[in-house]
Formats: structure tokens, sequence, C-alpha cells
């Protein structure tokens, strides 16, 4: 292979494991509330793209530190987390009607939608980040890759190892996952199970959240950037098996490649529709994911 | 059967009555538009709820079902120059053979995995439409003729008027009687339980077929009218805010009610005229308005018109989705 090829499919690897880690990020806020509630948040691509436009005020408009527009965007995404849980799935809940609650939360992401859209901008509007750090890029084993790219990445992978060890070793984390994994035995040794689905939720979207303000100086922000992120969490997260943190990771990670490479190699307009494809043959052929186990069907 | 004012039926007969009669009773040309415009979504909003109402199938790809028969029906007058009365049922067919492709996701899959499945179906199809540009003419879509109704003395809108009239009329009652069918009775078991429904002898891939091949006829249908009354077919027509809209549609009037479905289809498009004439934002109008009929009032209309009038003797079909988390 030639040197050129080389850089070249080096930097498409670099851009694919970047935008894999934040899909990574954005799937594992769908498996978390998945997992523990039976049902895949609609409206989580929203609390990506407010996360995003919450860090964008912070940071742009106030001038405040992206540390601090990191936890504003962390904050509200998780105070809108709540607000989810409130408006859907609570009131929802004990009808065990999965459909219905669905549609409330296509119906709340489409408000939430229409009031981002009428807070920063219409239709057509780009709201552009500025870069992290200075868009020089750094040689690396003979491969020329943005610092940007390497903060991001890194920062990434940091939040899901913050996110691993609130997991584990937490109160909060522990309650989490033993509701998920069995929610009646949860409620029976007392766990307050409303009060951890709650959490559920508002942890699972302050991660997008952070995924969002991430991905901010890599990107234009603009209303419609939240289903876009939504199918693409949510295939990296149907690949992985829906049910599976790690799963989802490699799912993002996965989905991030495929992307980048079939764009380059294959046809530009396919980085826009790999992840439906992708849905669609996962849903059709493994349903369970690569990493999911099998699920029982009941009567 | 002794025919009550305040039945379904006698309602249904009265609004189609009034359908005809409003142009020839002075509707000017925007008026006759926006009727036109709700007989095709009620068109639209009967095949939808059949599927999602009566045979509980969460399907979001209706919209792009929606616009395929749309495009198909203006791309053959287009390309090839062939009539309407022709582009018209062979862009259905289209229609029907791309939403019966569908049954396969759908014999393996329900509630949100096949929702988002079809999901990401309608978004490939409406990327064909934007990027298939030497046949589909791209983002910025394109137009086609006024339909001539040439030997009959009446004009293409008044033309597409009737037809879009006649149309409704027979596929309503064409809902109406599916629904009270075998078939119909099939729909209402496969939704509440597939496999009790199975042990009763339904055939699940029959019926799934039936069901999603009748919502993409009636939506393809429905979709070469529109294109047919607009003259103008874009991707923009079919995309995730004609989604939320029969959503709406079907949630507002009531889910698995055809009489809601009529009036579903009908005060969708006045919703959608007051929204635009008021500037408010349609995306906050809809999705607040699914958001609080799936929260507040889960039957739709019809349940509140039933507790009004007590002739109003539709057997209602909503049932409850299985609670189960497998695929």
């Amino acid at each position: 292979m030639k040197t050129q090829d080389m850089m070249i499919f080096g930097y498409l690897m670099a851009t694919g494991l970047t935008t894999g880690a934040l899909y990574a990020l954005v799937a594992i806020g769908v498996v978390v509330v998945f997992r523990a509630t039976g049902v895949v948040n609609f409206a989580h691509g929203e609390m990506f793209m407010i996360g995003g436009f919450l860090a964008w005020t912070a940071h742009v408009m106030f001038g405040l530190p992206f540390l601090v527009a990191f936890a504003a965007a962390v904050a509200g995404t998780f105070v809108l987390g709540i607000i989810t849980y409130q408006t859907t799935f609570r009131p929802l809940a004990s009808t065990g009607n999965q459909n219905a609650i669905l549609l409330a939360m296509v119906g709340l992401s489409f408000v939430l939608k229409g009031i981002a859209r009428d807070l920063w901008g219409g239709r057509g509007d780009y709201l552009s980040f500025p870069p992290l750090v200075s868009p020089t890029p750094v040689d690396i084993f003979g491969f020329m890759i943005m610092s940007q790219q390497l903060i991001v990445l890194g920062a990434a992978i940091a939040v899901m190892i913050g996110f691993w060890l609130f997991f584990r070793f937490t109160r909060a984390g522990k309650f989490m996952q033993a509701t998920a994994d069995n929610t009646k035995a949860a409620r029976l040794v007392g766990l307050r199970v409303d009060r951890v689905f709650m959490l559920t939720f508002a942890v699972g979207a302050a991660i997008a959240g952070a995924a969002a303000t991430l991905m901010a100086p890599l990107t234009l922000l603009y209303p419609d950037v939240g289903f876009s992120l939504f199918v693409k969490g949510f295939a990296a997260a149907a690949l992985g098996g829906l049910g599976s943190i790690p799963g989802a990771i490699v799912g993002g990670f996965l989905l991030g490649v495929t992307e980048q490479l079939s764009a380059n190699y294959i046809a530009t307009g396919l980085q826009e529709v790999a992840a439906f494809i992708l849905i669609f043959l996962v849903m059709i052929f493994i349903p369970n994911g690569l990493f999911g186990t099998a699920a029982r069907r009941r009567v | 059967m002794l025919l009550r004012l305040t039945s379904p039926m006698a309602a249904g007969i009265a609004l189609f009555a009034l359908l005809f009669a409003a142009p020839l009773l002075g509707a000017n040309e925007y008026y006759s538009y926006i009727l036109n415009l709700m007989m095709i979504h009620v068109i639209v909003t009967v095949g939808l709820n059949l599927v999602m109402g009566h045979a509980g199938q969460l399907v979001f790809a209706n919209a792009a079902i929606f616009g395929i028969g749309a495009y198909g029906t203006a791309l053959l007058m287009k390309h090839f120059g062939l009539p309407f009365w022709l582009c018209l049922p062979l862009g259905a067919m289209l229609a029907v053979s791309i939403g019966l492709a569908l049954v396969f996701p759908a014999l393996r899959l329900s509630g949100i995995y096949l929702a988002l499945a079809t999901l990401a179906f309608a978004q490939c199809a409406l990327w064909v439409m934007v990027h298939w540009t030497p046949v589909t003419f791209g983002a910025g879509g394109f137009t086609i003729p006024a339909v001539s109704f040439a030997p009959l003395p009446i004009s293409p809108d008044m033309g597409m008027y009737y037809l879009a009239w006649a149309v409704c009329a027979l596929l309503v009652v064409l809902a109406r009687n599916i629904v009270r069918s075998r078939i119909g009775r099939a729909f209402v078991a496969l939704s509440d339980n597939e496999i009790s429904a199975q042990s009763l002898g339904i055939d699940l891939l029959r019926y799934k077929a039936a069901a999603f091949g009748l919502s993409s006829l009636f939506a393809g249908i429905a979709g070469g009218l529109f294109a047919g009354t607009l003259r103008f077919v874009g991707p923009e027509s079919f995309d995730l805010h004609q989604m939320i809209l029969q959503l709406v549609a079907v949630v507002l009037g009531g889910i698995g009610s055809l009489a809601g479905s009529v009036i579903g289809g009908v005060l969708i498009v006045v919703v959608l005229e007051f929204t635009k004439a008021t500037k408010m934002s349609v995306e906050i109008v809809f999705g607040g308005l699914l958001l609080v009929f799936v929260l507040f009032a889960k039957g739709g209309l019809v349940v509140f018109i039933r507790r009004f009038l007590p002739s109003w003797n539709e057997t209602l079909h909503a049932s409850p989705a299985p609670r189960s988390k497998a695929p």
C-alpha cells in the first residue's frame, strides 16, 4: 500500500474512532434506560441536542470556560432526563403499554425539538462551536492525527470510565444495576424503584449531554442533530444487543469506523444512511445483536 | 338495521354528503383545496389505523409509503408521460409491494423494535428520494402538469376533488367491511397476543401481510392523489413531520376506531392550517397533541363522543400492547 493511502486510512480510522466513541456514549444512554425499563427513549437524541445547545450558550454566548460549559450541559440534560421520565414513562408505566410510552416519547421529542428551534435558531441555521485546541495535526506512528480528535477521544473514554466507576462503586449505581437486573426483587428488598428509574433516565440523558459537549467542537449544532444522533446511538446499541453496555461501546466504535470507511471507499452519501441500513439489517438478521443473550418469547 | 341519526354510519354519510356538496355550495378554491387535503389524510389515517390500531403493529414507515405512492404516480407521469388514471394504481401497487417487504421485519419484531426498524426503513426511502437525482429530481422536488379530466366538463382541480371524494368514500366503506370481517377480527386477535392468535389458527404471515398491504394500499393511493392535487412532489412532504402528522391523526381520533380515523384525518388538516396561519411551531403543536392525547385521552376523541352519544355504536378495538421485553 502506498504511503498516501496509509495516511488516508489512518485519518479515516482516527475520525471513525472519535465519532464512534461519541456514538458509544449516546448508545450507553439508550442501553441504560432500556435495561432498567424495557423501553427505548425516543427523545434521547433531543437530550443530546439540547445538551449541545446548553454548552454552546455557556461557552460561546457567556464566554465561560469549556469545563463549566461541560458541567452545565451535563446538569441541564440530567434535569431533562427527569422531565422525560415524569412526562412519559411514569404516567404510563403502570399500564404496561410500551407502544403508548413510545408514542408519548415521540411527542415529547418533537416538542423539545420545536422549543430548541425557537430558542437556538430556525431550520437551516447552524451554530458553530470554537475548536478546543489549535488544529495542527500531531504525528503518531507516522499517522497525522488532529490533536482535537485525540482530546475528544480521550475525554469520551474518560466519561465511559467515570460512568463505569459510578455504576460499579456508588450506591446509586448499584441500585440502578439491581433494579435493571430484577425489578421485583429490587422492590422487595426496599429499593424505591420509581426513584431509581428516574435516576436512570437522568443519568442516561446526562451521558448524552456530555457526548454533545464533546462533539460540539468537531461539528455544527442544529435542532435536527438530535434525531440523527439518536439513530446512530440506537444503531450502535442494537448492534451490541440493546441490553449490553460493552456491546453498545463496541457497536459505537464499529459504526463510527464503518461510516467513515464506507463513505470514503464506497460512496460519500453512505455516511448518512449507514446507521439506518445497519439498524434494518441487525433487526432482521440478528435481533439479539452481537452481544445480546437470546431473549425468551413470553406468552 | 335502523339507522340512528347519531350513529357513526349516519355521521359518515352526512360528512360525505357535505363534502360532495361543498364546492357546489360555493366553497372557494382555497377551501376546496383544504377539503381535498382532508380527504387524502382521511385515507392515510384509516389505513394506518388498520395496521396500528387494529393489528397493533407500531409502524413508523407510513409517511414514506405515502411518499412512495406520490413519487411512483408522479414519476410515471413525468418520465413516461402516462396518463394519471393509469399512474395512480401503478404508484399504489409500488407502495404496496414495498410495504409488503416490511412484513419480514414485522414477523420477528414487535413494539419498539418494529417501530425503529420501520423508521430506519423510512429514512432510507427518504434518502433515496433526495439522492437518486436522475430519477427523483433530488431535494428540490418536481412539478407535474395538471391532471385533465378531458371528456368530462370539469376543471382539473374539481376533477381531483371528486376523484378524492369517491376514492375516500370507497376506501372508508372497504375499511369498515374489513374491520367487521374475519380479517378484522384476526387483526385484533393478533394485536392482543400473537401466540394465542396462532393457537386459534391465525396465520401470522398472512394476516400481518394483509395489515401491512392494506395500510400501504391506502397510503399509496392517498400519495397518488396528493401528488395530483399539489402537482408538486418533494421529499420534505414525507419526512418526520408527515410521520408525526399521521401518528397524531390516529391518536387524536382514536386508536382502533374507524370513525376516529376519519375525525383525526379531518382535524389534523385543520390544526395544521391553523398552526401555519398563527405561525406557531408545528413541532410543538403536534408533538404536544400526541403527548397530551397519549397521556390523558388514550381512546381519542371517539371516547368523548361515545360518552355523550349513547347511540354511537362502534365497537372499539384498542387493546393493550404486550408487556414483553423480548423482541
